[in-house]
């Protein structure tokens, strides 16, 4: 079965090395933070200790939930596209069983190697990370950095443990069946979501939303004026993650909507609005880092730009806050970047024969690649909407915290900006997958 | 009034590599096709069946010889030139269906139409899905259908723009005995019915026995024809083709 796995990685280097990618950068995320709440637990003062435990454990942990959701959905791609094949293996008598455990050797090989390279680039990073602190004055100098094996092994057995699970979830999904079923259900891409992922999705949103009402009705009054941001810095990213995790259902809803617009502005716009709508699963997978990308970035910034305007400025904790803000910004922003990149390239390779087809059935060249296009212009234009939405779990409650109303007072153009560069982003992202492609001549059966 | 055939290929050869290690896919073929006709090309692997199907269609670019659409030199086209050729006046029909998994059976069926920027015509779309038997499968996706009827919306697909020529690769080559008797029946009857003009690459004597004229391609070069075919007729002749390969090769 190894042997198989290891012929079958080669097989799609393009799905696979976007996996690789996520889990390296991923790793490398995790890891440097890791080392930070590491070098908190030794030989330093209390102070210290609890800067770097806020830092490694808060902000790398929300790193590690965006990054780990990413690793997970982008796995999950190149898992789903396997279907067909999966179906073949079925049919010439692999059981279930030997069907997972073929797609889990797989997903150890990649994630395992990309992981353990990322802890080697977490290490200086995590050193990189401390001295930046250091020169802020955020924590003393004598602080010597204490990084090492420990931190590093633990974000690697995170990050391979989570890449095995949603491998493991999505293996179970493709396997599971007759035989013969597997190979009908792989032309399609469609199929329901799981009642539980529908449920993790409504209770990351509900908690988000209940964290915006707590804000406006509690820790508004507190006479901490951080408690606030306390309770409402996260709320977008929860939600956000939590649309993000419903995304083929969400998708398949706006896109059946908009659909018949769509449908009208001629056969590109048509066939675009048709892939996304009737199979959703397949870029619902590009759609979710697109919300969790708009929500983070336009939530977390509006919140700097509202706690800038009224007393962080003077505050003397201001400015260690919203360090660790825009931190996890950029975080979010770099990873979820990646991440759009890596899936639509994942996706798109694992459509090569579906668009041949078109240009047999004489699509031209530019009406294959619009029509790509124009699938990513609808995912992100309903990503973008959703993030915008999830956003307001953040920015309303603040605002309202800060006595600033409902709308915030400046920086309105903040969530304008994110969402032209994220439809940006998206946009070129499927361009570069498309021409990755080469010229889709010649013949197929 | 002078008619040409709807597809001809003079000297029609594909070299693929150089020098002592070329492959010689197609060395030299002449055939032509009437409008109306129903021809099977027939011969055994690496005889040049789907090169010569390739290049009718324009997939493929011939090493030397043309290619003539409607009495038109398609040979020196263009890659966007091909593709209206292809969209405009050739019909395909595959072994692997290749239906789009996200359009409904009618959606597939009028694709044609619109990837050429014309509107999908409903009446027409609906009157060549009752031809081929499956008016009440109109809003069905690809995967609600079984392979034979899979195989028929594509023929549906392949008729919709009227083109000069239907080229069909093995088209019941994934399919039941049965339903492959319904899919070369439907194919027949746009024959003798529509006027169609058809060219099939099988491998099959059953299937070679539909048609009014099978061709034999032998290491690239026509070995023989065959008029009114039957399918025992068909079987031997194939089998005394094998023993001349043989022949050729040791």
């Amino acid at each position: 079965m190894t042997g198989l796995a290891w012929a079958s990685l080669r097989h799609r280097v393009t799905a696979n090395a976007s996996t690789f990618v996520s889990v390296l950068l991923g790793a490398a995320l995790i890891g440097a933070f890791a080392t930070l709440a590491q070098t908190g637990a030794g030989e330093v003062s209390a102070d210290d200790a609890e800067t770097l435990r806020i830092m490694g454990i808060v902000v790398g942990g929300w790193g590690s939930a965006i990054v780990l959701f990413s690793v997970a959905s982008t796995l999950g791609i190149t898992v789903r596209q396997r279907a067909e094949e999966v179906g073949l293996l079925r049919v010439v008598g692999a059981t279930p069983r030997q069907v997972r455990r073929l797609v889990l050797a797989e997903a150890a090989v990649v994630t395992g190697v990309a992981a353990v390279l990322g802890a080697l680039v977490a290490w200086p990073a995590g050193f990189v990370l401390l001295a930046l602190l250091r020169n802020g004055g955020m924590v003393s100098d004598t602080v010597e950095y204490g990084g090492g094996p420990a931190a590093l092994a633990v974000t690697v057995v995170l990050v391979v443990l989570t890449g095995l699970l949603a491998a493991a979830v999505t293996a179970r999904r493709t396997t599971g069946g007759p035989a013969t079923l597997a190979i009908a259900e792989a032309r399609s891409g469609a199929g329901r979501m799981r009642w539980w992922r529908v449920l993790i999705g409504l209770l990351l949103v509900g908690y988000g939303v209940a964290m915006a009402v707590v804000t406006i009705t509690v820790t508004a009054h507190d006479s901490d004026p951080y408690a606030a941001m306390s309770t409402s810095g996260s709320s977008s990213i929860l939600v956000g993650i939590g649309l993000a995790t419903l995304s083929p259902l969400l998708l398949r809803w706006l896109s059946s909507a908009c659909a018949p617009a769509v449908g009208r502005t001629g056969v590109v716009g048509w066939l675009a609005a048709w892939n996304t709508s009737r199979r959703p699963h397949l870029l619902g997978a590009v759609l979710a880092p697109v919300i969790v990308l708009t929500a983070g970035a336009a939530g977390v910034l509006m919140l700097v730009g509202i706690d800038h305007r009224t007393i962080g400025a003077g505050h003397p904790e201001g400015d260690t806050i919203n360090l660790l803000n825009n931190l996890v910004t950029g975080m979010i922003v770099v990873f979820a970047a990646v991440v759009v990149v890596n899936a639509f390239a994942a996706v798109v390779a694992g459509r090569r024969a579906e668009l041949q087809r078109l240009r047999l059935l004489g699509a031209t060249p530019t009406q294959v690649e619009r029509s790509v296009l124009a699938e990513a212009g609808i995912v992100a234009g309903i990503g973008v909407l959703l993030g915008l939405v999830a956003s307001l779990a953040t920015v309303v409650p603040f605002a309202v915290a800060r006595d600033e109303g409902v709308v915030p007072d400046g920086q309105l153009w903040l969530p304008v900006l994110v969402a032209v560069a994220t439809v940006a982003l998206t946009l070129v992202a499927a361009r570069s997958a498309v021409r990755r492609l080469g010229p889709l001549t010649g013949a197929v059966r | 009034m002078t008619t040409h055939p709807a597809l001809e290929v003079t000297g029609l050869t594909r070299t693929y590599g150089d020098g002592p290690n070329a492959v010689h896919a197609l060395a030299g073929v002449d055939l032509a096709f009437a409008p109306g006709s129903f021809t099977a090309v027939m011969g055994p692997s690496g005889s040049g069946k789907s090169t010569f199907l390739n290049c009718a269609a324009g997939l493929e670019r011939p090493s030397a010889g043309r290619v003539l659409v409607d009495g038109r030199d398609v040979t020196e086209d263009d890659e966007d030139a091909r593709t209206r050729l292809r969209r405009e006046r050739l019909g395909f029909v595959f072994q692997g269906f290749h239906l789009l998994p996200y359009l409904t059976a009618e959606q597939n069926v009028g694709l044609p139409l619109r990837l050429a920027g014309r509107r999908s015509d409903r009446a027409r779309v609906r009157g060549l899905l009752e031809r081929v038997g499956l008016a009440d499968r109109a809003h069905h996706l690809p995967t609600a259908l079984s392979g034979g009827q899979q195989q028929r919306v594509a023929i549906a697909r392949a008729l919709v723009t009227e083109p000069a020529v239907l080229l069909a690769d093995e088209p019941t080559g994934a399919l039941d005995t049965i339903t492959a008797h319904e899919v070369l029946a439907l194919l027949r009857d746009s024959v003798d019915t529509l006027g169609q003009t058809v060219v099939m690459v099988t491998h099959d004597p059953v299937a070679a026995a539909y048609a009014d004229t099978v061709v034999f391609l032998v290491d690239g070069r026509v070995a023989g024809r065959m008029d009114g075919p039957t399918a025992d007729a068909v079987a031997g002749q194939l089998a005394h083709l094998d023993q001349l390969t043989r022949v050729v090769a040791s």
